[in-house]
């Protein structure tokens, strides 16, 4: 008994067990979501042919979306030669596989035909968007497997068992720059696709504006660079296993900043350029954002905390700074780009538009995800942070530490400078 | 030069293998989706009489029993649009058959693809269920299988039989102007739009005759005549999706109920 | 020499490619079903449906019918009946091919490669007219009908299969409950009136289209009653009034059966967009709870609290202090 004890870690109260097993749970109920789903079929979610589009498209968008920090960073690291930035690249890198990774899991249970999913690789149609997006998903998800095969390789178990395959495996890390232009040029091509996909729908006239394309790839970045810098420091907050380097961090917030003040700037001009003049389906779909059902989540999440409060916290030295503060605003950066995605989808599909002769009626309809639709999303949540939780315990996935034989280690010039 | 630059060699290597995979990879043919497919020399077109429409829904339910569709789901929706002279007037609504298709050009899979004949036809096998035309569609012609069809259908054999498969579970469907009935009556000699055998369920089982069907690109065909005689309208002609549905518009003078004897 | 997991593990994969070879050419060669050929006799071997519906009705039970067989019978078995109560009779030998009205009766000629062509029926009312002619059906009020006037045929209300009227119930995907009530076909095409019946006297009684339009049954010529049809000119003639109203005629306008207030204005259309005509569409948005009001304001409050915090302590302190002051003042 003694010498099982010595072998396991402390079996007294572990965090980090009960964290495995808190989201064990989640994953066990989305894991039965998921069977009853594709056992009984999509009518029992609250999914209408009206609201055709709910949570889990939500989900997909988002973790596509967040996973934007993946692309934008390696670009940066890598074809502009901000190398000091390589250790949270390398973060990025590892979310950005988890991101696409849930992605894929909640299209999988959301299409009506599960067993298909492979068609749209097989069966082409150049002319679709949503076809581009599927590819360029699957080929960017080869990139980020090669992306982060270095990672990979610092699993010690995998380099106990298999030395040369790992040493292989570090060594495509020379290739970075190849892949980061792979990566970008993908990832430009399909997170501006996601807007497109609502955006090229003339039926829907408040999606119906090349800016969507634009505002779905700025809030990309601005959120995917914000989940790795927050997911970065709370995961050194809660493990030693996890080191980062304030300074890095810090001056990536700065530049989020006065991104968050670019993209305010678009965001708030998209929506009050569409208080000019009374189109039918879009003035509608309006109210719904601005004073309808949408409307807490469009003021108080993506307006109020998912863009002006973070940007002022990001650009104000004083709270930027201040470690609490800063991972406030980039978890609310975060939470305001999932209710972009919502709002987007949602302002849509709730208006319905007649197609009878004479002037265009509209009416609305309403959409609450079921039960099982959050049970299913939580479980593709769940799975994202196990994860990012295992990546950053046995595969040092946040350390500012690593840097590789590559890059040469450069001091950051940052006013406090802390090692957490 | 620090070591970690790539060598030229290196440098040679890695282009000619990404050139190669660009190559190999186009090399593949997978089916692709044509865009608008060559023209057939039949181009099929409905012309519906608004006058004559009582909103029976024997077509909707002729539709349902023709192509074995499910009783929560109706491909030829018929709608009450407004009221002239104490009289209601109707709006059945197949699909529009678009000639620029919202449906066609979002399709992932390209499940939806357009026939020479103009008939916008499903692949039901290829389709993922994705519901992106459900969303792309103005005229809410699609209707999505959220459950699975089991049993027998309602209204069999009353307003007639199926013979089309029944589709699945997970796919989206909608009316495709009874292809199969315009196929088989083409091939034993018959006319659509003139011979009941050749005809959309839903034009045959108009008992006031209210919807026209034939061959627009036949100048002596009843709907070219139609067309070139009456004023018709579309639906929503401003999103330019071309729809092959006309409607000829209530007139207050041919809806007299009464007949003199 | 292999080990002898690495031996099974080759032969497995031998296997494999041995059976997925047999596999595919099997499959390829796999004949399809042979395909019947289409025989009088047959017909429901496919069409089952059909064939379900036409034997439990009068068609199909034309010949069969207990009544038939006992009317039949005390006539003495004449074969004028069979022309119609049988398929492909024939009076010079007295036999018949079927019994009732059979398939081929409406449907013939048979297409030699049917299913492929498809299968002809005639959906005149001539075809009907065969049997169901004007000496024994009174065809000739059906010529005076709007119905006949505007090109109506028979199978527009009548199912030919299971000779009964067809069911627009199925139309109603909410309930298939079958109504006994054939008038729901009349209302089906005629909903104006179906609108204003509701609201009158007659409807009030119990009443329905087809106590007044239909229910006169004339005379036939013949005499028998088994011929009988309700009058098709669906006209309501002074003698469907006279059913109740036979007092009244030529009296007082006091109606005999006592009638409530009966309002005969039609009730507001509600004009909501066509097709909006789901359930689940509304013309105004869902509102907003006053909960979520509320919560914002919550948040709102905690946010404005969280950050005045250091201000309100301060105030708080310098009131506090200010009112020792004062204590203190007082009680020196």
């Amino acid at each position: 008994m003694k010498a099982l004890r010595a072998k396991l870690p402390s079996l007294a109260f572990n965090w980090w067990l009960a964290w495995l097993v808190f989201l064990g749970l989640f994953l066990a109920g989305g894991l039965t979501a998921g069977i009853l789903v594709f056992w009984k079929g999509l009518s029992l979610t609250n999914l209408t042919d009206l609201v055709p589009w709910g949570l889990w498209i939500t989900i997909d968008l988002s973790s596509i979306a967040l996973s934007a920090g993946a692309f934008s960073l390696c670009a940066g690291v890598y074809l502009i030669g901000l190398k000091r930035y390589e250790p949270v690249a390398r973060t990025a890198t590892f979310i950005g596989l988890t991101g696409y990774s849930m992605a894929m899991l909640s299209l999988l249970l959301d299409i009506g035909r599960p067993d298909r999913f492979w068609h749209a690789m097989v069966y082409w149609n150049k002319h679709s968007l949503l076809w581009e997006v599927t590819m360029c998903v699957c080929l960017y998800l080869t990139v980020l497997l090669f992306e982060s095969m270095p990672i990979i390789a610092n699993f010690e178990w995998l380099r106990k068992r298999f030395p040369k395959l790992t040493e292989k495996m570090s060594q495509v890390h020379h290739y970075a720059p190849y892949l980061a232009i792979a990566g970008l040029g993908l990832s430009c091509l399909h997170q501006s696709s996601l807007g497109a996909v609502y955006g090229v729908l003339k039926a829907r006239p408040i999606w119906y504006k090349p800016g969507l394309s634009v505002l779905f790839m700025l809030s990309a970045i601005v959120g995917g660079i914000a989940l790795t810098l927050f997911a970065s420091m709370l995961a050194s907050r809660l493990t030693p296993k996890a080191r980062i380097n304030d300074g890095l961090i810090e001056r990536l917030s700065h530049f989020l900043g006065w991104l968050l003040m670019a993209y305010f700037y678009w965001r708030a001009w998209d929506t009050l350029a569409m208080t000019y003049t009374y189109q039918p389906g879009r003035t509608e779909g309006l109210h719904l954002l601005t004073s309808g059902p949408l409307a807490f989540n469009f003021w108080v999440g993506e307006m109020l905390l998912g863009i002006f409060l973070p940007m002022v916290l990001l650009l104000w030295q004083k709270t930027r700074l201040n470690p609490f503060w800063r991972m406030l605003a980039l978890l609310m950066v975060a939470g305001g780009l999932v209710a972009y995605r919502w709002d987007t989808n949602l302002s849509g599909l709730l208006v319905v538009l007649s197609y009878m002769p004479g002037e265009l009626g509209v009416g609305y309809t309403a959409y609450k995800p079921s039960l099982i639709e959050f049970v299913a999303g939580f479980g593709v949540i769940s799975y994202g942070l196990l994860a990012f939780s295992l990546g950053v315990r046995y595969l040092r996935v946040v350390d500012h530490r690593f840097i590789s034989k590559v890059h040469e280690p450069v001091e950051v010039q940052a006013v406090e400078s802390v090692t957490a | 030069m620090s070591d970690n630059k790539i060598s030229r060699r290196d440098f040679l290597k890695i282009t000619a293998v990404g050139a190669a995979a660009v190559a190999g990879y186009s090399s593949i043919r997978p089916a692709i989706a044509s865009g608008p497919t060559q023209a057939g020399p039949h181009q099929w077109v409905m012309v519906i009489d608004q006058s004559k429409c009582t909103g029976c829904e024997y077509c909707t339910m002729a539709c349902r029993a023709h192509n074995d569709v499910p009783p929560d789901i109706s491909w030829n929706e018929v709608f009450e649009v407004g009221e002239l002279n104490g009289q209601k007037v109707f709006l059945p609504r197949p699909c529009m058959q678009c000639a620029e298709a919202p449906c066609v050009e979002v399709c992932p899979v390209a499940a939806s693809y357009y026939r020479s004949d103009g008939i916008v036809m499903m692949d039901y096998d290829r389709c993922i269920g994705c519901r992106y035309c459900e969303v792309a569609c103005p005229y809410g012609a699609r209707s999505f299988n959220w459950k699975k069809f089991d049993g027998p259908n309602p209204a069999v054999p009353e307003w007639g039989q199926p013979e089309v498969a029944r589709r699945p579970r997970g796919v989206p469907e909608k009316c495709a102007f009874c292809y199969q009935r315009i196929d088989r009556g083409l091939a034993a000699g018959l006319k659509p739009g003139i011979d009941p055998d050749a005809t959309p369920a839903c034009v045959v089982a108009c008992p006031t005759g209210a919807r026209i069907f034939g061959d627009i690109n036949d100048p002596e065909s009843n709907v070219s005549k139609l067309l070139k005689s009456t004023n018709t309208y579309r639906l929503r002609e401003d999103l330019g999706t071309s729809p092959r549905v006309y409607y000829i518009a209530a007139d207050p003078a041919k809806m007299k109920m009464e007949v003199s004897s | 020499m292999f080990s002898k997991i690495e031996r099974l593990l080759f032969s497995l994969m031998v296997a494999l490619v041995f059976a997925g070879v047999t596999l595919i050419i099997a499959q390829a060669k796999a004949q399809p079903a042979p395909v019947m050929q289409a025989t009088p006799d047959n017909c429901g071997a496919c069409h089952s449906d059909f064939m379900h519906s036409w034997q439990d009705g009068p068609h199909g039970q034309a010949f069969s019918d207990q009544v038939f067989q006992k009317t039949w019978a005390d006539q003495g078995k004449p074969g004028a009946c069979l022309v119609c109560h049988t398929t492909g009779y024939d009076p010079a030998t007295g036999t018949w091919s079927q019994d009732g009205v059979a398939c081929i009766s409406c449907h013939n000629p048979i297409p030699a490669n049917h299913p492929k062509d498809p299968m002809p029926v005639d959906k005149s009312t001539d075809l009907c007219g065969t049997c169901h002619s004007d000496t024994r059906f009174n065809w000739q009020d059906w010529k005076v009908s709007a119905h006949y006037q505007r090109n109506m045929t028979c199978v527009v209300c009548h199912d030919a299969h299971s000779a009964g009227l067809k069911n627009v119930d199925t139309k109603n995907t909410a309930s298939s409950a079958t109504t006994d009530d054939v008038s729901a076909l009349c209302i089906n095409c005629h909903q104006e009136y179906a609108m204003n019946f509701s609201y009158s006297a007659h409807h009030q009684q119990g009443l329905s289209c087809v106590d007044c339009h239909l229910l006169h049954i004339e005379k036939t010529t013949d005499g028998s009653t088994a011929h009988q049809i309700p009058d098709h000119s669906f006209t309501a003639s002074l003698t469907t009034c006279n059913t109740c109203h036979e007092n009244q005629m030529h009296g007082p306008t006091q109606p005999s059966v006592d009638t409530s207030a009966a309002e005969t204005t039609t009730p507001a259309q509600s004009q909501s967009n066509p097709s909006m005509q789901f359930a689940s569409v509304t013309p105004e948005p869902q509102p907003v709870s006053p909960l979520g009001f509320a919560g914002l304001a919550g948040l709102l409050g905690l946010a404005f609290g969280m950050v005045l915090s250091p201000w309100l302590e301060r105030a708080y302190h310098i009131v506090i202090k200010k009112d020792k002051d004062k204590e203190e003042d007082e009680h020196e």
